[in-house]
């Protein structure tokens, strides 16, 4: 039995937060939800803090935004999986997200099915 | 004369001894003293003749000696009969002497007036000679050996032949003399002593004897050499005149003062045929007295007179040169030249006409315009110049063109007047233009050179107003553009915050179907998604056009193959169309392009996307790809309802709907073809579409193989 993968949501707004946990407690077996964050800063604090496998980065957020967010994520901790969500869908966002080091990124509106894709995607990546 | 008296005297002394003293002996051998007396007579006779009465002073002392010789001759006796003789003696003298005297009176008349003459030929200074019938010179003046060359002494008793160059000259003259009794100032040439020739004027009368028998001609000639010279250096500028008359373009003409045509050039003959002769009026003008406007007597007065003259005959005007001409004889004849200047006068009068066509364009333009003279100062102004400026038309002349330029603008006006004059800097030039109140005013000017001459042509439009209208339109249209920007800025955030919303709708539909639920339950499910899928669409587009309103749209450009995104949106699409039971087919090539792969993706999508919306079930939809070397060019077509022909120049705008109820049915925007046409464009290409209403559309478009 593999061991559950800790995820940290970052988002602010408080129903996107609790959908993404209540989808991601429908595969409570494979993933947990070890905290929450609603913007950067806090989102930087809390990877420090929990050290989470996976975060989920809403992109656009007061304080600090995602890209900075996941910058200084990845800048503490390289090895860091972040999976982007956004609501502007852009090409250019989608360029500085992974630019900024996100391993995956997920348009809103998403359906619990996009989720796990791009998670199993992002594990299998991190496996090879 | 006293050598004549002691002469005559000696013949009469010695005659009257010889008398006396033949009488004596005579009278000593017989008593014949009657016969002897006879010998007197001799001396009375010769004595009668000299000494005229003074012969009866003769007669008494031959008397006396008669009468001696009779007392004292032997034979002889002193008788009546002496007496009686010597009577008879003193009176025959007397009769001797009377008759004597009378013709000796007569005789020295003639003397006289002979040497009167003579005085008058040795002094004339014509050349005097008589003649005689044969031809024999007879007398030869001193004005004669003057010219001649020859004396008196050589000349008389020659003939006259000799002299003449032409020696038939001498028998023609004395034929003319003979016939007419005269001849009057006739010329010919005579040859001097050094055998020069002498042109003379000659006059000749004839002489007669008392019976009127023609004896000699006088002849009297004058040296007119210098004349004839004088005159022949005439005739040769005359010849030259005429010469030169004769090769001029112009008409020529010279008639006297009796307007009889002396001379006619050839342009003249020419043109109205060989009249001299005639008269000026009848064979020029065909008139029958001379013209009302003529210039004869004017010019016969010694005046030059120019003028022109426009005949109405032949709707022509002549330029006329009119001046008098003396001739050799000392009469005047009037030289005319004239030029038919019909085509200069009218060509004047077209400049005239064209001159002041556009001196009213000048006036009343409406714009103000000027002319500049090299020195800066204007020349001219037109009214609107005066309302520009203000000043009156006569303080505007003579004012110095940088007179009404503001102090800031100076330097480059001037720049551009003097690139102007070089042809070099642009057409207008904006500048403020100083007027006579001290306002200033934005002009547009315009600054010509006039071809060919040392000055300019300024044309200025007041544009103060239009200025400050194109002020406030940049205001309000900076205005508008700041709107614009916050209206954009607003629709991305409310696009974005209309897309949030989305995420719980969709994302919860998504957890729902995993649950247990009626078949109902599924089928609202289903409902809610694909409803959501239509917002997410149509937010996303009015999302995409707003960023291609605010150009944040770059292309990422890759290579790949047409072909193979044709056969991804087809698939992408086969569940709808299969679903409508539409056939899809392409023909594509397979080529590979360089663009944004997305974008053509969203082309091929939308269109498609709308061939199968308004194709009705069983419809078929063709996708053609065409490699046209350096572009390619492709259409969806489909067998729809077609668009009304008036629409399709309308259907790539932003939400134009053919039909709105449709539009409704079919859940869209109009926002599509708009995408598909912006993307499009990005490339480089051009989209447009053609539609037969009931049986169907093709769209297309044409976009470079490389970017």
């Amino acid at each position: 039995m593999e061991e559950k993968k800790k995820i940290l949501i970052v988002e602010d707004a408080a129903y996107m937060r609790d959908m993404l946990s209540e989808m991601l407690e429908q595969e409570a077996g494979s993933y947990e939800v070890v905290g929450f964050a609603v913007n950067g800063k806090e989102a930087v604090e809390k990877y420090k803090e929990l050290k989470p496998d996976i975060v989920t980065m809403d992109l656009v957020m007061e304080v600090m935004d995602g890209i900075q967010a996941i910058r200084e994520i990845k800048k503490y901790d390289p090895s860091a999986l972040v999976i982007a969500i956004s609501a502007l869908g852009t090409p250019e966002q989608k360029k500085a997200a992974l630019n900024a080091g996100a391993e995956e990124y997920l348009w809103k509106p998403f359906t619990i099915k996009n989720l796990f894709e791009a998670l199993e995607k992002l594990l299998r990546k991190r496996e090879e | 004369m006293t050598k004549g008296l002691d002469y005559k005297v000696l013949i009469l002394i010695s005659t009257v001894l010889a008398c006396t003293i033949l009488a004596f002996f005579v009278g000593f051998i017989k008593d014949e003293t009657i016969v002897y007396t006879h010998f007197f007579y001799i001396p009375i006779l010769l004595a009668g003749v000299w000494y005229q009465k003074k012969t009866v002073y003769i007669a008494l002392f031959l008397s006396f000696l008669y009468i001696l010789v009779t007392l004292f001759s032997p034979q002889a006796e002193l008788s009546v009969h002496v007496f009686e003789r010597s009577a008879i003696f003193v009176a025959v003298a007397y009769v001797i002497g009377v008759v004597s005297e009378k013709r000796a009176k007569g005789e020295e008349k003639l003397k006289e007036t002979k040497e009167y003459l003579d005085d008058v030929i040795k002094t004339s200074v014509d050349a005097i000679a008589v003649v005689d019938m044969e031809g024999i010179v007879r007398s030869w003046n001193k004005a004669a050996e003057d010219y001649m060359g020859y004396t008196a002494e050589e000349v008389i008793g020659t003939n006259n032949n000799f002299f003449f160059a032409d020696p038939g000259e001498a028998e023609k003259i004395m034929r003319i003399v003979q016939r007419d009794g005269e001849l009057k100032n006739y010329r010919t040439i005579v040859l001097n002593k050094a055998k020069k020739p002498v042109h003379v004027s000659m006059s000749a009368a004839l002489l007669k004897d008392k019976n009127g028998v023609p004896i000699g001609t006088v002849r009297v000639s004058r040296d007119i050499t210098k004349e004839v010279e004088l005159e022949e250096k005439i005739e040769g500028e005359r010849d030259n005149l005429n010469l030169i008359l004769e090769s001029m373009d112009d008409g020529v003409y010279i008639v006297s003062k009796d307007y009889e045509v002396e001379f006619m050039n050839k342009v003249l003959i020419d043109a109205l045929g060989y009249h001299v002769g005639d008269s000026c009026y009848k064979a020029f003008h065909n008139r029958e007295a001379p013209c009302p406007l003529c210039k004869n007597t004017e010019v016969m007065k010694g005046k030059t007179v120019r003028w022109e003259w426009y005949s109405r005959r032949n709707n022509k005007t002549y330029d006329l040169f009119e001046t008098p001409l003396r001739n050799v004889n000392g009469t005047l004849s009037k030289l005319t030249i004239f030029r038919d200047i019909s085509d200069r006068k009218r060509m004047e009068d077209e400049l005239r006409d064209a001159e002041e066509r556009y001196r009213v364009i000048f006036e009343h333009a409406l714009t103000a315009l000027c002319v500049i003279e090299h020195g800066e100062e204007l020349s001219l102004a037109n009214q609107e110049f005066e309302t520009l400026s203000g000043y009156s038309r006569e303080e505007i002349e003579g004012k110095k063109w940088i007179d009404f330029i503001a102090d800031e603008d100076m330097d480059r006006v001037q720049n551009y007047c003097e690139e102007r004059r070089k042809g070099e800097a642009p057409a207008s030039c904006e500048f403020k233009f100083v007027s006579s109140n001290g306002e200033l005013k934005h002009v547009n000017a315009w600054i010509e050179p006039i071809p060919g001459e040392n000055r300019c042509i300024a044309s200025l439009l007041d544009i103060t107003e239009l200025k400050r209208k194109e002020d406030e339109l940049r205001e309000t249209c900076e205005k508008l553009t700041e709107l614009d920007n916050m209206k954009r800025d607003f629709l991305n955030v409310a696009y974005h915050e209309m897309r949030s919303p989305l995420a719980p709708i969709v994302g919860y539909a998504s957890m729902l179907e995993r649950c247990e639920l009626p078949d109902k339950g599924r089928r609202y499910i289903y409902i809610i998604e694909q409803s959501a899928r239509e917002l997410e669409k149509m937010i996303n587009r009015m999302l995409e056009l707003a960023r291609i309103d605010s150009r944040k749209i770059e292309l990422i450009l890759e290579d790949f193959s047409i072909s193979g995104v044709v056969q991804e949106v087809v698939k992408d699409f086969e569940p709808e169309a299969k679903e409508k039971k539409q056939i899809i087919s392409t023909i594509v090539p397979g080529v590979e392009i360089q663009a944004d792969k997305q974008k053509v993706v969203a082309i091929f999508t939308n269109l498609i996307s709308n061939a199968i919306k308004y194709t009705p079930e069983g419809g078929k939809i063709d996708i053609v790809v065409e490699d046209r070397g350096k572009d390619i060019r492709a259409y969806v077509a489909d067998t729809g309802i077609g668009i009304p022909e008036e629409h399709l120049p309308k259907i790539f705008e932003r939400f134009y709907m053919v039909d709105t109820s449709l539009t409704r049915k079919s859940g869209s925007l109009g926002l599509g073809l708009s995408i598909v046409k912006e993307y499009v464009n990005l490339h480089g290409g051009k989209v447009w579409a053609t539609s037969e209403p009931g049986k169907g559309s093709k769209f297309f478009f044409i976009m470079p193989k490389r970017q």
